[in-house]
């Protein structure tokens, strides 16, 4: 039965402290502690309590694919005795720490399937993303706090889901028993906390069993490529579903499973970094071209684009992964209450209300 | 290497050993024909002035001095016609509203508005130029370098929970 | 009361949709805490208008945002449901001649203050919220945990609780009852004042760390009805490049200055800014205090006056400078 322990609640922070000197360690907390609904993942120092009965307004995606990353330094070198010959000096070198992030969700931890997709599959490997995943571990939660705007079970997941995690963080009476589901993380879990009793197993067990069976969201979203493929000249529908987008980006950023980027250099006379930062497809600038030719110009096509690439363009493509893990933050972080459910959701249907 | 980021420690020290450094903006027609005519007179001036010629204050965006002091310039110094004066006929009308907003928001920003200053010095006031130059120069040595918001995100946040907060990767 | 208002609207805009090119108003959103702007061109669907203290958006930038409403007829109105607040945003784009004023038929609608869903979190952790409604100066919420009872006032946006002008300033049709304000004049500034009472130590550092947590959306800046240049804002263009992409202090500042005074003596203080921004950045606090400026220094106050100039796009050569 290795690879079980169950932390108390009031000795978590000791259990933190603990993991904190052999691995960095992410946990949800809120960045300023004044009065703010706000959460993310920040990096652990001791004493810090995290928050784990909501999930974060941002989530961990930052740590695999930081919002702005160098990917490289350059500087270029005048020769003082022969001015014409400039020669230019690379610096790639980027430093990853083995990391752990305590107390994701299995819809956090979801979304970085689609990307391990995009960044590691096939002949072209981002190596800057594999090398943070590499050294990545995750505990995560079986999550009991599925709200309204929740829906991972729509999508094929669940609150119990534990695919792409290295640990399962179940809530029992008084703690949590954490469980250890790979290599890497047996070696962790040693003298982090007691074994687990009968009762507080059982307890485990039943938890996960109902999680299990929880269904979070209505509707069935998955399977949805082809009905997409077939609306999707239809404007009237997409206009109506599209009219109050501000085109603002916010879902791109709160979003597990968006990756689009954008790769710039920032030159300062001599020397300069070649930068890939977060880009978002709501932006009018993302699909702009040089010559001024825009094929996505208005946010009828760009929101059309978001939800085909997630429920159809990425199953297509990727074996029947849907591109979206259900978290809901696109919803709920919305200005203008854009429901991607809706909108996906009424895909199926036949006819087109006009009015 | 050295950190091609210009706002890493290294480049803010490599910075810091060039001394002070102020910007003028000045108007092409007064303000600039006064420092030209300060010249001609050989009137001793600081020479921490570093300036930038526009054709009228009413060309001058507030944003480059907000960016110029932002970024870490140590103090930036605009010039222009007398009102009612400009070269232009009202440039310098709508720069005096422009400038004298952003005086009061650079504080409240938490920006050292004694770093900025703005003034009208015509083309036959050398000795006038000499000593704007020269007392807003002394000011800024007094205020010292622009530590500004230069810090790297990380550096003097408020502390979380009594501890203070790595630099978020 | 809210329900005959909703239903006064529904009869206003069923009259007077056949002259209308499209409606713009609020439905339902994802629960009974927000709702979603809608774009009614066809009777059937007025049943889904409402009006509400959850009616939060501010619906003018649609009007000039591209792609702008495309109306199939150029010769007919466009009808808008506003708040005090959004008819003022309404002044400021007829003042800047990005509508006319013969174009619109405004349902001008006097507000009490618009409920702000994360002061509601703050209070109580939600979870499917069923009901929620305004009744006597309190929020009533129905969700999986029960009734919960909440002071009005400890769950109103901010901006609603320093407003001058919950009613409309210009309307065709006032829907409701005028309403007086909850604040006195004088106390309008007092967040602005409350921030310049600290030195200038302890304001960098606020700012520092305020602005530390954005992420650069631009959400503040979409959401703005008056920030028109969208694309062509010069927080992002390369050419000229104001700011680089690197998430340093410096660039965050860079780009709420730019956003901010750009703004000066235009901002109507609608606050979408900081409704929207996901990062609870006190965004409008920023052009509370240009406005301040404007006011103590020229005496004006912007979204009023139709027919007036916003003060940083003129000059008055007699007044007294350096």
């Amino acid at each position: 039965m290795a690879g079980k322990i169950f932390i108390a609640i009031d000795r978590l922070t000791l259990a933190l402290d603990k993991l904190s000197a052999k691995i960095d360690l992410w946990i949800p907390a809120s960045l300023q502690t004044d009065n703010r609904e706000l959460t993310e993942f920040v990096p652990y120092h001791a004493g810090m309590v995290p928050i784990l009965d909501r999930q974060t307004t941002l989530p961990p995606k930052k740590i695999l694919l930081p919002q702005v990353e160098t990917l490289l330094r350059f500087e270029h070198r005048k020769d003082p005795q022969n001015p014409l010959k400039v020669s230019v000096s690379l610096d790639d070198k980027s430093e990853v720490r083995p990391a752990l992030v305590f107390g994701a969700r299995p819809c956090d931890v979801k979304g970085f399937l689609t990307l391990d997709r995009v960044f590691t599959n096939g002949p072209y490997v981002d190596p800057y993303y594999l090398e943070r995943r590499r050294n990545t571990l995750f505990a995560t939660l079986v999550c009991l706090q599925a709200d309204g705007t929740c829906f991972c079970s729509s999508v094929g997941s669940g609150p119990a889901d534990t695919e792409g995690s290295d640990f399962r963080v179940i809530p029992v009476d008084g703690g949590y028993v954490v469980d250890a589901l790979t290599q890497k993380a047996q070696s962790l879990i040693d003298s982090l906390g007691d074994t687990p009793t009968q009762h507080q197993e059982a307890q485990a067990r039943q938890v996960v069993e109902e999680a299990s069976q929880h269904r979070v969201g209505d509707l069935d979203l998955t399977g949805s490529a082809e009905a997409f493929r077939k609306r999707f000249a239809n404007d009237d529908y997409w206009q109506e579903m599209t009219a109050q987008c501000l085109s603002c980006g916010i879902c791109t950023y709160v979003c597990p499973t968006c990756y689009c980027f954008t790769i710039t250099d920032e030159i300062e006379n001599m020397r300069g970094e070649r930068l890939r930062s977060w880009d978002s497809c709501m932006f009018y600038q993302y699909t702009l071209e040089a010559s001024g030719h825009n094929p996505r110009p208005s946010k009828l096509n760009r929101y059309r684009n978001r939800a085909g690439h997630k429920f159809s363009y990425i199953p297509e493509k990727y074996d029947g992964l849907i591109g979206c893990c259900g978290c809901g933050r696109c919803i709920r972080s919305c200005p203008v209450s854009i429901d991607i459910r809706q909108i996906v959701g009424r895909l199926k249907e036949n006819a087109c209300e006009s009015e | 290497m050295t950190d091609p980021n210009p706002y890493s420690s290294a480049a803010l020290a490599e910075a810091a050993e060039q001394g002070i450094k102020i910007a003028g903006f000045l108007c092409n027609w007064c303000s600039y024909g006064g420092a030209d005519t300060a010249g001609v007179c050989r009137f001793k001036q600081p020479t921490d002035l570093r300036i930038v010629r526009i054709p009228c204050t009413g060309r001058m965006d507030p944003l480059f001095v907000a960016k110029s002091l932002i970024y870490g310039v140590d103090g930036v110094l605009v010039s222009g016609c007398h009102p009612k004066d400009c070269h232009y006929a009202v440039g310098n009308l709508y720069a005096r509203r422009r400038l004298e907003m952003l005086k009061s928001f650079l504080s409240f920003m938490g920006i050292d508005a004694r770093r900025f200053h703005y003034t009208w010095v015509s083309a036959s006031e050398g000795q006038r130029w000499q000593q704007v130059v020269t007392e807003f120069s002394e000011q800024i040595h007094r205020l010292g370098a622009n530590p500004g918001v230069r810090k790297q995100p990380g550096e003097n946040l408020k502390p979380v929970g009594g501890q203070k907060e790595a630099p978020i990767p | 009361m809210i329900e005959t208002d909703t239903m006064q609207l529904h009869k206003l805009v069923e009259e007077a949709l056949p002259e209308l090119d499209t409606m713009i108003g609020w439905a339902a959103g994802e629960d009974a805490l927000h709702t979603t702007p809608i774009f009614i061109r066809g009777a059937k669907s007025i049943p889904r208008l409402i009006w509400s203290p959850f009616c939060a958006q501010n619906l003018t930038g649609y009007l000039v945002k591209p792609p702008a409403l495309k109306p199939a007829d150029k010769h007919k109105q466009i009808g808008i449901c506003v708040k005090g607040c959004d008819s003022r945003s309404l002044v400021a784009l007829i003042q800047e001649k990005f509508i006319t004023r013969d174009r619109l038929r405004i349902f001008g609608i006097p507000c009490r203050g618009t409920v702000d869903w994360r002061k509601v979190m703050r209070q109580v952790r939600l979870s499917h919220v069923r009901s929620a409604k305004v009744e006597d100066n309190r929020l009533i919420v129905d969700d999986a945990g029960g009734t919960h009872k909440l002071n009005l006032e400890d769950v109103l946006a901010r901006k609603c609780l320093r407003c001058l002008y919950p009613n409309p300033v210009v309307y065709d049709v006032l829907v409701g009852e005028p309403t007086v304000s909850r604040i006195k004049p004088e106390d309008i500034y007092r967040d602005v004042d409350a921030l310049e009472k600290r030195p200038l130590e302890e304001r960098l550092a606020f700012w520092q760390s305020e602005l530390d947590r954005c992420m650069r959306c631009y959400a503040c800046r979409n959401a703005c009805p008056l920030c028109v240049c969208q694309e062509h804002c010069i927080a992002e263009t390369r050419d000229p490049k104001w700011l680089t992409l690197r998430m340093g202090i410096p660039e965050k500042f860079l780009f709420h200055f730019i956003h901010a005074m750009h703004l000066a003596g235009r901002c109507t203080e609608c606050g979408e800014c900081e409704r929207v921004c996901p990062m609870e950045i006190p965004v409008t606090l920023m052009k509370e205090k240009l406005n301040k400026i404007m006011e103590e220094m020229l005496g004006y106050v912007a979204g009023l006056d139709p027919t007036a100039i916003p003060p940083l796009l003129t000059f008055n050569p007699s007044e007294t400078g350096v």
